[in-house]
């Protein structure tokens, strides 16, 4: 009497592997300025200010070095928001001049995620720029048939 | 007679001998032994020592990590949080900063910078700061500990424009409030405090607003003849100057 299996074969690595590995796919060539808007002192901004600090990593940074990251720091306790204000292709492709998300009621992770989803998408595609080539390259590109032998 | 012999001397009898050698130069095996008999690995099975386990009701809900190491309380902690304590108390302007990714070189830029100013910047976790600060009078910059962060202590609040004007070249490193002398302030207080004039200022504000309505007065009392000296002196310069085209027109 046996059952089909059903479950994991790995287990996964926590929260901190998943956090990881969104943030190995964030593209941010799409945006052209970060706000981040909180009340240090209002609730449940540990999220908000733990997705800044990832924002500002430096493999994040050379995805798009001119995007900005700003800071604006409120005292009126306000809920947190992420403003990505787009560059012109972008709103093009997404209807919608920025994109705000209200973090006070999400997670790091989700943050990221929903960053992935909405934000990342909307980098445009990298141009393939000439290659230089070699010399053996060429040889093999055209002369394939005049082949020099070298006498020893 | 031969098993006589056999018998009463067992040393020389060559079947069974009494000293049995098993070791001779060579290495002996420890790492792969002999699968034991059947009987000998039934003992040896019922034998194996079986140690109880943690009622469920208490480690059910715990990883495993927890179940198996519990985290001493280390004492060195209250010794930082006393230190932690110390600085609070001691320093007339505190600025608590959210810092993001920077690297070391430029965070010793910037502590040089702050300490030629006599500005100290430190760092704590969140463990050592509550404990240092849960039922003081400061207990109210728990919230601002939840992520990265580092701290700047000053025994002087005059600094705090010196301070604001090396943390504006550092982008990492963000305000978001700060003590002084004894007082919560947010950011944009603590901006604008910074903005104040020093205490001459401030008295020499307070001295002017005090002589506003005696000034008044004698403004109002010089009025007219202030204005009547103001259109002479005009109607003077006006026939100076009429006078010299006449003289320049008639040579």
């Amino acid at each position: 009497m046996s059952v089909p299996f059903s479950g994991t074969l790995r287990r996964s690595g926590g929260i901190v592997s998943a956090i990881g590995k969104q943030l190995k796919s964030i593209n941010l060539k799409g945006v052209k300025r970060i706000t981040v808007q909180l009340d240090p002192f209002a609730e449940n901004v540990k999220s908000t200010r733990e997705f800044f600090f990832l924002l500002s990593t430096p493999k994040v940074v050379q995805t798009n070095p001119k995007c900005v990251v700003k800071s604006d720091i409120v005292c009126d306790r306000q809920p947190a928001s992420i403003k990505f204000s787009l560059i012109d292709a972008a709103q093009e492709q997404a209807q919608v001049k920025e994109i705000r998300f209200n973090s006070s009621n999400l997670n790091t992770l989700e943050l990221l995620e929903l960053c992935n989803k909405h934000v990342s998408s909307l980098a445009p595609p990298e141009e393939v720029t000439n290659k230089v080539l070699t010399k053996a390259e060429k040889q093999k590109l055209g002369g394939g048939s005049k082949k020099v032998l070298k006498k020893k | 007679m031969a098993n006589v012999m056999q018998r009463s001397l067992p040393l020389a009898s060559t079947r069974s001998p009494v000293l049995q050698f098993l070791r001779f130069r060579g290495k002996i095996n420890i790492q792969r032994p002999k699968e034991p008999h059947y009987e000998r690995a039934r003992v040896i099975a019922v034998t194996q020592p079986k140690y109880p386990e943690l009622p469920k009701a208490r480690s059910c809900f715990k990883t495993r990590a927890e179940r198996t190491q519990e985290q001493l309380v280390n004492p060195y902690n209250e010794i930082i949080a006393r230190e932690v304590r110390n600085w609070l108390n001691h320093s007339q302007l505190v600025a608590i900063f959210h810092m993001n990714s920077i690297s070391s070189e430029e965070v010793f830029r910037v502590r040089v910078q702050l300490h030629k100013q006599n500005l100290h910047l430190k760092s704590y976790g969140r463990q050592i700061i509550s404990q240092a600060v849960t039922g003081t009078q400061y207990e109210a910059i728990m919230p601002l500990f939840h992520s990265n962060h580092c701290i700047v202590f000053s025994p002087n609040q005059q600094q705090i424009g010196q301070l604001l004007k090396i943390t504006r070249r550092v982008p990492q490193m963000v305000l978001l409030g700060g003590i002084v002398e004894q007082t919560l302030l947010s950011r944009n207080e603590l901006v604008a405090y910074a903005q104040m004039p020093g205490l001459q200022g401030a008295q020499a504000q307070l001295v002017q607003t005090l002589n506003l309505a005696a000034g008044q007065l004698v403004q109002h009392l010089q009025a007219h003849q202030g204005n009547l000296v103001q259109v002479l002196d005009v109607h003077a310069k006006g026939t100076g100057s009429g006078n010299s085209t006449e003289t320049t027109d008639e040579s």
